[in-house]
């Protein structure tokens, strides 16, 4: 057996251990065993990835395991790359979870979470090698209960938690509908349901079967990398899952959803017109700005993340439908360099998410608030995870050096090229696509600074905050493994190169190796462009030491400074309340975005008794009720509750009416049957 | 015993047995339903007696003094035990305001003479739907299948139909009655195992719909089942 096998079973066995050992071992040793066990099967994902990514490939039937239709699997470097990613977001996060959920008081520590845990790190590893339709559907259902019972893990302590998971379960169910008639209608058709027959018999079958099977299987894998229209659940699922579980599910787990679309789409189904890709850039594109417009908005850390994940699952989107737009119009080389943008980005955005989240994670542990208008100050207390959070903020904002920028730079790279594709879709749509990746990554600078400077800097700003202590070893040692995952992939992505080629030719894009690996640079032959993200790196510190020392070396020469107390305007001193919350930093782009978020404010004057031009209390009240939901959620459900006190109707009580229904149903079902024989 | 005296006799058993079903559509004293049920009990065990002469079983002629015993002795009498249990002896003779009579059905939900409207009805579609069964195998037995089916369908419609609570259970033992004859007459009964569970089964369930009319007497006043509708709200 290869080593991707070996290390596939490899990673099962640990799983499966770990949730036994979740079960079985006493309170005391329970989530170091947890811990070390999903590490383990984290790396062995890690391991089997590298090698698929290294040209490795591997199958297997197992026709023993499962009654009917047996298990297929098969490992390409496709899979092998979104392997390495949950791979290594299992291992740091496993190491994390040690420390976070390892104390008595958090429901993330009681035994049944305990041994879901492993099982969810498993399926994360063991989706992308599935290579049937019932496999794959089997192992991405195992996926969405193992994550819905650990979303669900801190339920006592929080009533949100519940309306999250029943949010959470309907969304994921109802995608797996979508999943399910999708892929089970094209393996119809085919003939057959192994991933080898689809691929030969997709690209035959007739327009309307692929164009239905593309839209019913999109969407379902779209909702789960929180895509909007069908991101609800992600806003809510994220923040209320316990802080190693978010970090998972939003750095591992929705990119599953982008692998999806890209072996259906590129793969199975072989490429297909282009509608199919402008209706997936439209969706990228709306999710881009909507997500990191609500991010803007939102005060909640946690939230805010998640609603980050909705923004950069929308950019991959893009990548992913300029990909397809490309190759439908024969240029492979230009949708092999959007391939790899897209994939790249998933491999970043895992990384700097799976730590913003831990360190979010830590400052909950911490103080037990999200609320950044609470926070603040957490610099001096906890100046570790201050510093691991601004390393991961500074790749989400996609500015050099972060390790966000490169993939986002290659995305416009291809777009901006793009346009030498013939066609008035794509004079329209890709300059749109490159104002949406600039809007978007200016409001994302926007978010993280309210996020870093009014939850990290500042004064505290309440007395959990000012009370806060660093995390334990544990906590501090995942995180540093994420972050250096992050300063790798920001100082030499070079190294991904020819895995990320590889994997684009595997999803069926034969650009010749878009991407050269230069060792320190990334090239794109087919642009005749390059970068070099070291000399980046080092340009920009010998900048920033360069404009920090300077002054120095002015104020050094004159006279020794002096302290002296903040003027005030003789109001006082300035207390942490005057200084900027999120809600007051966000207040700015909310009036600009006025019209598109439109937030509810409540404004209350309480005048005094005496006279009324004298005011006692000002109460001032926003909320950013998410809009799109609101708008097509809201009738949905308003429908189905009506619908449902209507049939309530049906059973009012008297038992002479039930009888009656089975009375008629036979009479009738009799009546059919003289009727009609 | 002839063949045709045979068939005369199976007739004039499962005509009997499908005009008990009629009757206690047709009375609405409830000890007049008991008593024509105990009638079609035995109409109904004279179907396998008949059968059992014929194809000399002695396993159904036994059978037939089983269903005897139970259709027409035990259960009837634990009904009338039951009737005298709701309707206490010094409430006899007394008249009752309208429609609180415990010993009569006086207000079925469908009236009288709509009943027997539609158990002709389901009479004729009996027939209709049971004829494709009876061209299988046209025997004396199987051409008489359809009043089982017809009393079947009368035992549900009584059940939805009557508002006293004994009322409903000679509904459901009708069905019950159906059933069996059904399969008598489709197949010359079931095996001998089956038989007794089902008329343990029954028997058990008359015994706890029994305690449960009582229960409804000294919760409601009546065995009225509409009062039962209280319970929704």
């Amino acid at each position: 057996m290869s080593v991707v096998g070996s290390a596939l079973f490899g990673a099962a066995g640990a799983a499966c251990a770990g949730s036994l050992a979740g079960l079985l071992a006493p309170a005391r040793l329970r989530a170091a065993l947890v811990g070390a066990c999903t590490a383990v099967a984290g790396l062995a994902g890690v391991v089997a990835g590298v090698a698929a990514l290294d040209g490795g490939r591997w199958s297997a039937d197992l026709p023993e395991v499962l009654p009917l239709a047996g298990v297929h699997l098969a490992v390409d470097a496709l899979s092998g790359l979104f392997m390495v990613v949950s791979g290594a977001v299992v291992a740091a996060v496993a190491v994390y979870a040690v420390g976070y959920a390892g104390h008595g008081v958090h429901g993330a520590s009681s035994r049944g979470a305990q041994a879901v845990l492993p099982l969810f790190a498993a399926t994360l590893v063991l989706v992308p090698a599935a290579a049937s339709v019932s496999t794959f559907l089997l192992l991405w259902e195992a996926m969405a209960l193992t994550s819905l019972l650990l979303v669900l893990a801190e339920h006592r302590q929080r009533p949100a938690v519940r309306e999250a998971g029943v949010w959470y379960a309907v969304m994921t169910h109802l995608g797996l509908v979508g999943l399910l008639a999708g892929l089970a209608w094209f393996a119809g058709q085919v003939g057959g349901e192994t991933f080898a027959e689809l691929r030969a018999g997709g690209p035959e079958l007739s327009p309307t079967v692929r164009g239905t099977v593309f839209v019913l299987v999109t969407a379902a894998l779209a909702s789960k990398a929180g895509a909007v229209p069908l991101h609800a659940w992600l806003p809510r699922a994220h923040p209320e899952a316990p802080s190693h579980v978010s970090a998972l599910m939003s750095a591992a787990m929705v990119n599953l959803g982008v692998y999806g679309i890209v072996r259906v789409g590129f793969d199975l189904l072989g490429g297909g017109p282009r509608w199919w890709w402008l209706a997936l850039i439209a969706t990228g594109a709306l999710s881009a700005v909507y997500g990191i417009l609500q991010a803007a908005m939102s005060a909640d850390l946690k939230r805010l993340l998640a609603y980050s994940t909705s923004e950069n699952m929308g950019l991959v989107l893009i990548g992913i439908g300029a990909s397809g737009l490309f190759a439908a119009a024969g240029h492979p080389a230009l949708a092999g360099v959007a391939l790899a943008a897209a994939l790249l980005h998933v491999v970043n955005h895992a990384a700097f998410k799976a730590l913003l989240f831990c360190a979010a994670g830590a400052v909950l542990h911490a103080t037990g608030l999200r609320d950044l208008d609470r926070l603040g100050g957490l610099r001096a207390t906890m100046p570790m995870t201050a510093g691991l959070f601004a390393l991961a903020a500074l790749g989400a904002v996609a500015l050099p050096p972060g390790n966000g920028f490169i993939s986002e730079w290659l995305l416009l790279q291809s777009l901006i090229h793009g346009l030498e594709v013939p066609g008035v879709a794509t004079a329209i749509v890709l300059p749109l696509a490159v104002a949406v990746i600039a809007l978007s990554a200016g409001l994302a600078a926007a978010v993280f600074v309210k996020a870093l400077g009014v939850g990290f800097f500042a004064r505290p700003r309440s007395e959990q905050a000012a009370k806060a202590t660093e995390c334990p070893a544990s906590m501090l040692a995942g995180m540093g493994l994420l972050a250096a995952c992050c300063v790798g992939l920001a100082v030499l992505p070079g190294v991904l190169g020819g895995g990320l080629n590889r994997a684009v030719v595997a999803a069926g894009v034969d650009g010749e190796a878009p991407l050269r690996a230069g060792g320190l640079d990334v090239r794109l032959d087919a642009l005749s462009s390059r970068l070099a993200p070291l000399w980046v790196v080092a340009g920009l510190t010998a900048g920033v030491l360069f404009a920090s020392a300077l002054p120095r070396l002015a104020a050094r020469r004159r006279e020794r400074r002096r302290n002296a107390r903040l003027w005030d305007c003789g109001g006082g001193a300035p207390t942490p309340r005057m200084a900027y919350t999120a809600t007051s930093f966000a207040e700015p782009l909310q009036r600009v975005f006025d019209d598109v978020l439109a937030p509810e404010q409540d404004v209350d004057v309480t005048h005094a008794r005496e006279s009324a031009y004298l005011v006692e209390r000002v109460r001032y009240q926003r909320r950013v009720p998410d809009r799109i939901e609101h708008r097509l959620y809201r009738p949905v459900m308003d429908l189905l509750a009506a619908a449902g006190n209507s049939a309530r109707r049906l059973a009012p009580g008297s038992m002479h009416l039930y009888l009656g229904y089975g009375f008629f149903g036979l009479v009738t079902l009799l009546v059919v049957l003289a009727v009609g024989w | 015993m002839s063949e045709a005296t045979f068939t005369q006799l199976l007739d004039l058993a499962c005509g009997g047995f499908l005009l008990a079903a009629v009757i206690v559509l047709w009375r609405r004293e409830l000890t007049a339903i008991i008593q024509v049920f105990a009638l079609q009990g035995l109409a109904l065990a004279a179907i396998p007696l008949l059968l059992g002469l014929h194809e000399h079983r002695a396993d159904l002629v036994a059978v037939a003094a089983g269903i005897a015993a139970l259709r027409a002795g035990l259960l009837p009498y634990l009904m009338r035990r039951a009737l005298i249990a709701s309707a206490p002896a010094e409430d006899r003779g007394r008249r009752h305001r309208e429609g609180s009579d415990e010993r009569r059905e006086t207000q079925p939900v469908v009236n009288v003479a709509a009943s027997l409207l539609t158990a002709a009805m389901l009479t004729l579609l009996a027939y209709a739907v049971a004829q494709p069964l009876v061209a299988l195998d046209p025997t004396p037995a199987t051409r008489a299948l359809p009043v089982g089916l017809a009393v079947v369908l009368i035992g549900f419609f009584v059940l939805a139909t009557r508002r006293r609570a004994l009322a409903q259970v000679v509904g459901f033992l009708l069905l019950d009655n159906g059933i069996t004859a059904t399969a008598f007459l489709a197949a010359s009964g079931v095996p001998l195992i089956v038989e007794l569970g089902v008329s343990f089964d029954v028997l058990l369930a008359v015994l706890v719909l029994q305690i449960l009319t009582t229960r409804m007497r000294t919760a409601f006043g009546t065995t009225d089942l509409d009062d039962l509708r209280e319970l929704a709200d």
